[in-house]
């Protein structure tokens, strides 16, 4: 353990080049000699950059190493039985979707059919034998120097590749599902997500990594995003692993003029979650609202690491996040919005709410701002509390039960965030998740009925 | 019903309530009225159950239960009800989710079943609209942006919903215009009945002009220090509490 503490980095366990020699003739588009080369160097790449610790600025908070430097073993097919996963399959009848699990595109579950003309939606496999130069190009096309982004290069063996001519607008939501099964040694997989939306397409993504059972996983993923002019995206992503999974995911994104980028990430269990975001917003009119919710318990820890560049004036970028910790959990935030030199009328605003339930419970946040414009409005903040004492004994005094007039009083915490979902699915299951987390009785029926009929 | 012995309490080692006696009986009215600091929302509070007062001395008996020993919503499940001062706001928890949750709790800690949907629908709405309280309140969060007019209506709307046997009312009166005093006494007055008691807590005599006490009590320095029928009200109104008291009053 001092070794982590004293150096930036460490060198990847020796399993990694070993599976990387084994698997590589197997992945992917390993018959295209371009892909085969951009995955080769983005493992020596990984190798050279090394597992972050600590020390490490961008790492300050927690500790990857403990969990994704060792040995891993790399998908091998797994037959799951429909009902393992129906809980997941989100969007309603309509929705189109891709279902991986463990890394491998179950076809049995994932359709795409009836898209408009021009429309792509392929997994990674198939776009790296119908494009495997632009495969190539994009994988070599993002290094922001995280080793984990390089270790998806090499490695990428599920995701999907997504294009939305200008002006098309799918009026039914794409969900892309990644279920982990866990063991040990623990299965890693790297889905790598390339979206592209031309001039005003529109689209409702669901991003669902579920970790089945209580074995160990790694899911190391990279989403790109590009979106043109005026283009929309709604993101809606849960992250529910089992308590011994981890998930490292990286979104880099770009946003032209008018674009309008709404993502709401809810993480509900894990023993690591990381979320990391770098957006660039390159036009005026832009408008990105980036929303998440995190609920580390016993020892579970999540991160989140934003990083917004405004790189245009005129545009604008909303960070909302919040987390609930208790037991023993871990949340991290750490946003900085960076306002570049000439991007003048720039509004952004930045806020990390915690609740911090238990003596044995630790909250990291970090909002930073840099500005090099001086006519812009900017605000960061955080704030860290337990639950309002009077607003417990004001539902107590009514009669409900302590448990669950804390369980009602945490989930309207975090209902503020869940609420942003965009897709009425999506939601119910996040809240059904966190109120079998929080315990307490309280029942989402109950709720949805009385809204209803109150309507 | 309530049974209030020789109650000594205080507050951060400061010592508020000093020896309060006060019988309740079912049916009855009680009006309880002090000047500022006599300990009467103390009074309120530590019947109620919440943290932060320490019990030195005394015996509290609801029924054939020891009150104090209670969790507060055991007493709530037992039929106390506060009406408070200063309802807290909730955002985030839906006002008709949060009633429906209160009533199935009392509900099901006196072994009865949740209460079915149409009823609770049916009755909320009748008793919203003798309070003057609209559909749009009902479906906005906890006291949530309400105005102090809304959240003591929604103080009385909670009352009659969960049908206590003692009904206890702090300052309910504070912050009311006379059209909304006249509106939530009236809701008080609908709720008398023979098997329910009142301790309405209040500074004015103006409250009590709508819901005529069987009782008064005059408390200062943490005791009752005169008891008498409605004119007692009347008088006090006239004298003030020094006149009334024949003492100077520290507060």
């Amino acid at each position: 353990m001092l070794a982590i503490k004293r150096t930036r980095r460490l060198d990847p366990d020796p399993a990694f080049a070993a599976t990387f020699r084994a698997l590589a003739p197997r992945l992917p588009g390993s018959a295209d000699a371009a892909l085969a080369r951009v995955r080769a160097e983005g493992f020596e790449r990984f190798a050279a950059l090394g597992i972050p610790t600590r020390r490490d600025e961008a790492w300050k908070f927690t500790d990857v190493a403990r969990i994704a430097n060792r040995p891993m073993r790399p998908a091998a097919p797994v037959e799951l039985p429909l009902e393992r996963v129906l809980p997941y399959l989100l969007g309603g009848p309509r929705a189109r979707r891709l279902v991986f699990v463990d890394g491998r595109l179950q076809p049995q579950w994932s359709h795409t059919g009836g898209l408009p003309e021009g429309v792509i939606v392929e997994s990674l496999a198939r776009a790296a034998e119908t494009r495997p130069v632009a495969l190539a190009e994009a994988l070599a096309g993002l290094d922001d120097g995280r080793s984990f982004t390089a270790l998806n290069a090499a490695f990428a063996d599920s995701g999907a590749w997504i294009e939305l001519p200008a002006g098309v607008v799918l009026d039914a939501p794409l969900q892309l599902l990644f279920v982990a099964t866990g063991g040990e040694p623990p299965v890693m997989s790297h889905p790598r997500c390339i979206l592209r939306l031309g001039d005003g397409a529109s689209l409702s993504l669901l991003e669902t990594h579920v970790g089945l059972g209580e074995g160990a996983a790694l899911g190391n993923a990279v989403l790109q995003l590009a979106l043109g002019p005026g283009a929309r995206l709604e993101h809606d992503r849960l992250e529910l692993l089992g308590p011994a999974s981890a998930l490292l995911a990286k979104l880099d994104g770009s946003l032209a003029a008018g674009a309008r980028y709404r993502q709401t990430t809810v993480v509900l269990g894990g023993a690591l979650v990381r979320n990391e975001h770098e957006v660039r917003i390159d036009g005026p009119g832009v408008e990105c609202l980036l929303s998440g919710v995190a609920v580390p318990s016993r020892g579970e820890e999540a991160d989140t690491f934003v990083r917004i560049h405004h790189r245009a004036g005129g545009s604008h970028s909303d960070q909302f996040f919040k987390s609930v910790v208790e037991a023993g959990g871990h949340n991290a935030f750490a946003g900085k919005i960076i306002v570049h030199k000439g991007a003048q009328k720039t509004n952004a605003y930045q806020k990390n709410d915690n609740l911090l339930l238990s003596d044995d419970s630790e909250v990291d946040t970090k909002p930073e701002l840099e500005i090099y414009a001086d006519d812009v409005k900017c605000s960061h903040g955080a704030t860290c509390g337990e639950l309002d004492a009077a607003a417990l004994f004001y539902l107590r005094a009514r009669g409900i039960g302590a448990e669950t007039a804390r369980a009602l009083l945490i989930h309207a915490f975090a209902a503020e965030v869940i609420g942003r979902l965009g897709d009425p699915t999506a939601r119910a299951l996040a809240e059904q998740r966190l109120l079998a987390r929080l315990g307490g009785g309280l029942d989402p029926a109950l709720a949805a009925s009385v809204i209803g009929e109150a309507a | 019903m309530l049974t209030i012995e020789n109650l000594e309490v205080s507050v951060e080692g400061k010592p508020i309530l000093k020896g309060l006696s006060l019988t309740v009986e079912a049916g009855r009215v009680h009006a309880i009225m002090g000047p500022n600091g006599s300990g009467k929302s103390t009074l309120a509070h530590v019947l109620a159950g919440r943290e932060g007062y320490e019990v030195t001395g005394g015996s509290v008996r609801f029924g054939e239960e020891d009150l104090l020993a209670m969790e507060p919503e055991e007493r709530a499940q037992a039929g106390l009800f506060l009406a408070m001062q200063y309802p807290v706001e909730i955002p985030g928890v839906a006002n008709m989710y949060f009633l429906r949750q209160a009533i199935n709790a009392i509900r099901k800690a006196r072994g009865q079943d949740e209460i079915p949907a149409a009823e609770f629908m049916r009755k909320v709405r009748e008793q919203a609209k003798l309070l003057g309280i609209g559909e749009e309140l009902l479906k906005r969060d906890l006291n949530a942006g309400f105005s102090g007019g809304e959240k003591k209506r929604n103080e009385i709307l909670q009352m009659a919903m969960l049908e206590p046997r003692l009904c206890i009312l702090d300052e309910t009166d504070s912050g009311l215009d006379i059209d909304a005093l006249r509106t939530v006494a009236d809701g008080v007055n609908r709720l008398r009945s023979p098997e329910r008691a009142f301790l309405v807590i209040t500074h004015y005599q103006r409250l009590l002009d709508y819901i005529v006490p069987d009782v008064v009590h005059v408390m200062a320095d943490g005791r009752i220090r005169r008891s008498g029928g409605p004119e007692l009200a009347r008088e006090l109104e006239e004298r003030g509490y020094e006149g009334l008291l024949g003492t100077r009053l520290a507060a």
